[in-house]
């Protein structure tokens, strides 16, 4: 999955380490989340969609599902 | 699962536990096998509680472990089950083999102690090398 996090946290000015801090994770899982290792679960996600005000299609992007689109 | 802390404070409270209790296993580890030389060893019920209190503060790190992971951010909660169900894994393959090939005559005996050290040792080594692995989940 990816998504926009690395280019929403930067546009603030924010470390990843302060980005972790504002969600309550590590800074392990911020890095994972924007390198694309680790996908988040809905509550992290949602709570990410809420510290940026922005939809969680907006920062995450579902690529299986626009395969499977394609492909039909 | 949900986050029950924010992960620095899971971390927080299992160190606050963790620390104490590893000093005193090094404390009564030393003491108690001092005590114990000292010890008629024909009385096993003073051993056993000897050895029962020596043991008690590991297993209490391992209890405060599973708080942390139930307590702590998804993704280390992730990672640190996995490593803890690797070293269980292998561990339990090492007693397996070690005490079939005891059973069979093949090796001498191996000092049960040793199996504890493998189990952290593979614990330690997943959690570090867990994230060279590609896509976690």
């Amino acid at each position: 999955m990816k998504n926009q996090l690395r280019l929403l946290r930067t546009e603030r000015g924010w470390s990843q380490a302060a980005l972790a801090e504002r969600l309550g994770v590590s800074r392990q899982s911020v890095n994972a989340i924007e390198t694309g290792k680790y996908d988040p679960s809905l509550p992290l996600a949602f709570a990410i969609a809420r510290l940026f005000e922005l939809k969680i299609e907006e920062i995450f992007e579902d690529e299986s599902g626009e395969e499977a689109l394609a492909a039909e | 699962m949900s986050q029950r802390y924010g992960f620095k404070e899971a971390r927080k409270r299992y160190n606050r536990i963790a620390g104490p209790l590893m000093a005193v296993y090094a404390v009564l580890c030393l003491g108690g096998s001092a005590l114990w030389a000292f010890l008629d060893v024909d009385v096993k019920f003073t051993s056993a509680i000897l050895a029962l209190a020596i043991c008690a503060p590991v297993i209490a790190v391992l209890i405060a472990k599973l708080r942390y992971f139930e307590e702590t951010d998804e993704y280390t909660r992730l990672r640190q089950l996995r490593a803890f169900a690797l070293a269980g894994a292998v561990t339990v393959s090492a007693v397996f083999i070690v005490g079939f090939l005891q059973l069979f005559d093949v090796v001498g005996q191996v000092p049960v102690f040793l199996f504890g050290p493998l189990f952290f040792l593979v614990y330690g080594l997943a959690t570090c090398t867990g994230r060279w692995f590609g896509k976690t989940v």
